[in-house]
């Protein structure tokens, strides 16, 4: 994993640690598990992740579009933001 | 009496799932054989622990030509909270499906609830026609799931008023394709968004209630079935209008925003989305049967807090601020002036269920007192400027701080409790709690959190928790829950997570 990208990944983790159920700790969460049905967070809380990467990344959705299964694991997320700042 | 309800067509966009009025007829009166096979009579309560499907709505009808009398109940509740309501409603029935929790099948089992899953019909059919007017129909539980219920009652008199008096209003054309997101459980979804228009003829489309995925699609449902009619909360609208594709089919006709008055801002932004001006407010409280008041000709510029006038009922702003006293014709506010919203309509509940005390506190010589504060404008209009209700609106979702800080009472190490309202940019209003406790280990906030899970519904859990050394009172030594939020909200909360993450590794 690319320097940045592992930046981009603890940068992702303290931001879902903001936004998670309190009963399900993030270090149980695998990078590729489905982070709503691990129950790590609410599906409603995809907009705050959609939000988080607005504002971090300036990535418009209205140009990308919303897919939900992009935004479902740590993984998805951090290729989400690769491709579109490419 | 026969009830003379002309039924539309029920659609299940998300599984297809379709039934005419033939078959409802039919599906309604095999599920009259069955109640009649178990002996349910006029005058029973039936639980509904399921909803938002097809055979939720024939079960409702069922139960009522028996006679009987439905409480749909929010099936996320806890086993605990189920058995507060079996306790204080004794229902002889309980109709669920298969999605209904194991832990609440056995809760009216063990409660002596005689338990039915409702594809369980049999194929014989009967009529029945055994409703009066003045028969309760509905007990919508508001809150005291955890202690003492507040049952809103519903008799077919008080629905009937609140159904001819929309028609009245706002007519049925509006409404032929009628999409409900939201619960069947309380007032809004079930009485206004379902029933109007489906006991009007027109044909009514369910969903799942607050599905981020459906909502996140909801462009292309609109367009798919040609919806001419959608009510909402505003939490539909902050997903909706971040992530899904407009429609374009320019079918929809009528949407209603319900729960919290929305701000002018969104309110254009959602006449942009959805195609149409006629976007509204619609006032609305379960006890006086949902959408009382709103704009019949929504045409208008868009204000924050509009509502608009009467549909069915009398609305006045008094500077009366309780029942305390008869209503005095000198106490009402000029237009523009501030005060207390008081409601008179023929869809007013007969009251709470077995709680004369709450009724007399909230009705007086026919009118009630809805919590709301606003004034009237200079064309006669409501405007709404704020709530005194001790209510807690996540997402449309109405959650009672005092349920929950009588379960917190309850646990052994607990002193004091305030839970109280945070603003959140996703659901409107969350959950905070401020609490004292006498042992402040990691341990005892573990077995506070495992206390709170087995007596509260997961959507009512706080999300931010502050262990604090005392709870500031007024001098009345009530709890003020905005003081309570504003002495905590700027303090770092418990980092719970990491506690309750400390208790698996050990």
């Amino acid at each position: 994993m690319s320097e940045e990208r592992q930046q981009q990944l603890q940068e992702l983790i303290e931001f879902l640690r903001s936004i998670q159920k309190p009963n399900k700790p993030i270090e149980q969460i695998g990078a590729d598990e489905n982070l709503v049905t691990s129950g790590l967070i609410d599906s409603l809380a995809l907009v705050e992740i959609v939000v988080y990467l607005e504002n971090t990344y300036g990535i418009d959705f209205s140009t990308h579009g919303f897919e939900p299964e992009r935004l479902s694991s740590m993984t998805s997320i951090l290729d989400f933001i690769e491709q579109a700042r490419t | 009496m026969l009830l003379d309800l002309k039924v539309g067509n029920l659609t299940e966009p998300v599984s297809g799932r379709s039934w005419d009025g033939p078959e409802i007829h039919r599906q309604v009166a095999r599920r009259i054989a069955r109640f009649k096979r178990h002996q349910l009579a006029a005058g029973d309560r039936v639980f509904l622990p399921f909803g938002n499907r097809l055979e939720f709505f024939v079960e409702l009808l069922a139960i009522w030509r028996l006679g009987a009398c439905a409480v749909p109940i929010d099936a996320r509740l806890t086993p605990f909270e189920i058995d507060t309501l079996v306790k204080a409603a004794l229902p002889r029935l309980a109709v669920v499906d298969d999605a209904t929790d194991a832990a609440v099948l056995e809760a009216l089992g063990a409660a002596g609830v005689g338990v039915i899953d409702t594809v369980d019909t049999g194929d014989e059919e009967a009529l029945a026609g055994r409703s009066r007017l003045d028969d309760d129909a509905l007990i919508l539980f508001t809150s005291g799931s955890t202690g003492a219920p507040k049952g809103v009652v519903h008799t077919h008199r008080s629905l009937r008023a609140r159904w001819v008096s929309l028609r009245e209003q706002l007519g049925v054309t509006a409404f032929e394709r009628t999409l409900c997101l939201l619960p069947t459980h309380f007032g809004h979804g079930l009485i206004c968004n379902c029933l109007f228009p489906w006991l009007s003829g027109q044909h009514l489309f369910i969903t799942p209630p607050f599905k981020p995925e459906i909502i996140m699609r909801l462009g292309a449902l609109l367009d798919e079935h040609r919806i001419s009619f959608m009510s909402s909360v505003p939490s539909i609208w902050r997903l909706a209008l971040k992530l899904a594709r407009p429609p374009s089919a320019g079918t929809l006709q009528r949407v209603h925003c319900g729960s919290a008055p929305l701000s002018a801002h969104v309110w254009d932004e959602i006449r942009r989305w959805t195609g149409t001006r006629q976007v509204c407010n619609a006032y609305g409280i379960t006890e006086t049967g949902s959408w009382v008041a709103g704009l019949s000709d929504a045409d208008c510029t868009a204000e924050d807090g509009l509502v608009g006038e009467g549909w069915g009922a009398v609305v006045k702003v008094l500077r009366a601020a309780d029942t305390s006293a008869p209503l005095d014709a000198d106490s009402e506010c000029q237009a523009g002036e501030q005060g207390f919203v008081w409601l008179n309509t023929p869809a007013l509940m007969k009251g709470y269920f077995q709680r004369d005390d709450l009724t007399e506190s909230a009705v007086i010589d026919g009118w009630f007192l809805t919590g709301d504060i606003g004034f009237m404008d200079a064309q006669g209009r409501l405007v709404l400027r704020g709530r005194e209700r001790d209510e807690i609106n996540k997402g449309g979702m109405k959650i009672y701080p005092a349920d929950i800080d009588a379960v917190v009472e309850r646990f052994a190490h607990a002193a004091d409790v305030c839970t109280f309202a945070i603003d959140d940019a996703i659901y409107g209003q969350t959950v905070g709690i401020a609490i004292v406790l006498n042992q402040r280990d990691d341990e005892t906030v573990r077995a506070l959190h495992k206390w709170m899970t087995v007596h509260l519904a997961e959507h009512k859990l706080p999300s931010r928790w502050w262990i604090v050394d005392e709870i500031p009172r007024t001098s009345r030594g009530k709890i003020n829950r905005d003081a309570v939020n504003a002495a905590c909200i700027g303090l770092p909360s418990l980092e719970l997570p990491k506690i309750l993450a400390g208790g698996e590794k050990a």
